[in-house]
């Protein structure tokens, strides 16, 4: 279970990472959803191998499943809902101010001063 | 009542209040004004407190040490929170002067209070998870703040800033876990006894890689800081003052609180990184600045050199050394905020902060004049003011451990420093091109200028008492290097003790006491813990009666 577990990561870190590396904004949204996905197996990973074990409640007797990293995921899903649901609204904001969501386009001929004035 | 819960609590309830009341008026802005005081108060109130009584601990709902969330605050805790109160009242009554209230935007507020929230309460918490929901917290309310008031220009150079820092919490969420499996706690009173069991361990030291990668993302150092001066000149001047005065540190004490606090204190190949890294952001930065001919973009890429020189004096890694950081870090978050707050007032007068089309505000601003320069030589670090005995520390620390070229390093990145900002100085106070318009006859610049020049007299008195100021950051950096104190503050804090529920729990801490607990149960976290781990935590579970104390013996081997 735990090299299953490590197996998949790695292939969910990897693919985020490929993702991430992308010019196009879309791919790299996705690319942080698969990495925050990855993090969170990973933390669920670190409650160590739970074949023979009991949830974690005081009417089983143990040995019980380590529940803390649980918790902490169930934080992490809520924190990254959120962020991913500002990711997509910024990305939609881009696409209506600039009709792309390219990278490459997005900041073609961009010199490096700022010109707007205040 | 445990005021340790103060600055966030009054954080929290101020922005969740000006939530409500949605309409921006005088007396909204009076409510968070007086807030922000108020939190001024506290902190002031807490550096005493910290100071007389060394570090301060609350147990959340009362739950005993290892178990429930724990807030402490030392000295070093207690003076962040004071820097950043005072940065947040000097941006607020800055930005009352320069937006009139049916200007403002109704959210403002409420996502600077958040902000607010976020940074109190990574100063605040006593373990790893809360600073990483802390540090989610505050960086939410920026992503926010930094899109709020954007145009189509500034958009594109929000995503970068957006899309590095996500990358940055989802690897310190997997740093957060690894940490608990290999260590199996994450209360930093707790692992720093656990980690120096385990000292030069290697695992111990990629771990702290990990961990000092994410708060260099957060920081702006060498490879990973390009979004940092895109992002921060779209914002709103008072906002970009407090994002740069505080957002950068944030990640610096989450540095000097793990490598100070937490981990095992013997310098390795991480802490040599750590100041290789930063000798040679300093020059990266310090050349980028000179790239940029606008003054937000000039500040914006010192920042980053400047917060290399902490990130070098961490790096040293010896008492004098941290000392110097955190003076550093309390002359460094003034100066730089009332740099941009002066940098806005003169965007105010010219209607830009080009410096090809700026020109002519000696004549008008002379008392303008003035207070850029005391800040923009104090940035560079001439004598007497009080970038100079930063820097002086760090040299002569860098000197005595031999690591010279460092130390050059950091002398050629000041004096780069004091070209952009002479730069600065000549083409916006001192040249009367024909082309340039002051209007003078804006009246918000006058009471703009007032608040700068209290953070002025501030950060000159940082400089003329700096003899006052090395020692509150001497002993700082004493109370963050005493972790047998830290540990002892937090561990004896008593609390309810996790398994006295009722008689109907007895059974489940039967089951959990030592017998039980060496069995697997709670140690379910893979074979990288050392064997004599479990036998510590044996320690820690206490019988149902409760009667044994919650804290428990320091002294334990290596």
């Amino acid at each position: 279970m735990q090299l299953d577990s490590a197996l998949l990561t790695g292939v969910l870190f990897g693919t985020a990472t490929w993702l991430i590396l992308q010019g196009s904004f879309v791919r790299i949204l996705f690319g942080f959803i698969l990495l925050s996905h990855a993090v969170n197996l990973l933390v669920l990973t670190m409650s160590g191998e739970p074949s023979g074990k009991q949830a974690p409640l005081a009417t089983e007797s143990g040995p019980w499943v380590d529940p803390l990293p649980q918790a902490m995921i169930l934080t992490a899903i809520v924190i990254s809902f959120g962020v991913t649901a500002y990711l997509v609204g910024l990305l939609y904001r881009l696409f209506l101010d600039h009709g792309t969501t390219h990278a490459g386009s997005l900041y073609a001929g961009d010199s490096t001063e700022h010109e707007k004035t205040k | 009542m445990n005021l340790v819960a103060l600055p966030i609590l009054l954080t929290l309830s101020t922005a969740l209040t000006t939530l409500v009341w949605r309409r921006p008026s005088t007396a909204r802005r009076g409510f968070v004004l007086g807030s922000v005081v108020a939190q001024l108060g506290v902190a002031t109130w807490l550096v005493f407190a910290s100071w007389t009584k060394g570090p301060l601990v609350m147990l959340m709902g009362n739950w005993g040490v290892p178990w429930g969330i724990v807030f402490v605050i030392d000295l070093f805790s207690a003076i962040m929170l004071w820097l950043a109160a005072v940065t947040v009242l000097a941006g607020l009554l800055y930005g009352f002067y320069e937006l009139p209230v049916r200007l403002e935007h109704p959210l403002r507020l409420p996502l600077l209070q958040f902000l607010a929230f976020g940074i109190h309460a990574s100063f605040c918490t006593g373990d790893l998870f809360n600073l990483f929901v802390a540090f989610e917290v505050m960086l939410i309310a920026s992503y926010a703040l930094l899109t709020l008031e954007a145009d189509n220009w500034d958009i594109k150079q929000a995503f970068p800033y957006v899309a590095i820092n996500l990358v940055g919490s989802t690897l310190f969420l997997g740093a957060v876990g690894l940490v608990y499996g290999f260590l199996g706690t994450l209360n930093f009173a707790d692992l720093s006894e656990r980690a120096d069991s385990l000292a030069g361990d290697p695992r111990l030291t990629m771990l702290g890689t990990l961990l000092l990668m994410v708060f260099g993302i957060k920081a702006g150092l060498f490879p990973l800081y390009y979004w940092l001066p895109h992002s921060y000149p779209t914002l709103p001047t008072p906002l970009a003052a407090i994002y740069s005065g505080m957002l950068t540190k944030v990640g610096i004490y989450a540095m000097v609180r793990l490598l100070g606090t937490v981990w095992p204190h013997e310098r390795t190949l991480l802490h040599e990184g750590l100041a290789w890294v930063s000798g040679f952001t300093m020059l990266v930065a310090v050349i980028g600045a000179i790239s940029r001919n606008y003054i937000r973009g000039i500040l914006s890429f010192h920042i980053l050199s400047q917060v290399a020189f902490m990130t070098l004096a961490v790096g040293f890694f010896t008492p004098w050394g941290v000392t110097a950081a955190i003076f550093y870090i309390m002359h460094h978050i003034i100066v730089k905020s009332s740099l941009f707050l002066i940098g806005g007032v003169g965007a105010c007068l010219n209607r830009t902060d080009d410096l090809a089309r700026m020109g002519g505000l000696w004549r008008v601003a002379p008392g303008l004049g003035v207070l850029f320069l005391c800040q923009a030589l104090s940035l560079a670090g001439l004598p007497p003011l009080s970038g100079f005995w930063g820097k002086y520390l760090i040299v002569v620390e860098g000197l005595r451990l031999r690591e010279y070229v460092l130390v050059g390093a950091s002398v050629v990145a000041s004096l780069l420093t004091l070209f952009s900002m002479i730069k600065i100085w000549m083409a916006a106070f001192w040249t009367e091109p024909s082309h340039s318009v002051v209007h003078a006859e804006d009246p918000r610049w006058r009471p703009m200028t007032r608040v700068v020049g209290a953070m002025t007299v501030l950060s000159l008195g940082i400089g003329l008492g700096a003899e006052g100021a090395v020692q509150l950051a001497a002993r700082a950096a004493q109370g963050v290097f005493n972790r047998e104190a830290y540990r002892q503050a937090v561990m004896s804090a008593r609390g309810k003790e996790v398994f006295h529920f009722g008689p109907a729990q007895e059974e489940t801490a039967r089951r959990m006491r030592p017998e039980h607990a060496s069995s697997g149960q709670l140690g379910a976290k893979g074979g990288a813990r050392s064997p004599g781990d479990f036998q510590s935590e044996g320690h820690r579970i206490v019988g149902a009666s409760g009667r044994e104390p919650a804290c428990r013996t320091l002294d334990k081997g290596t």
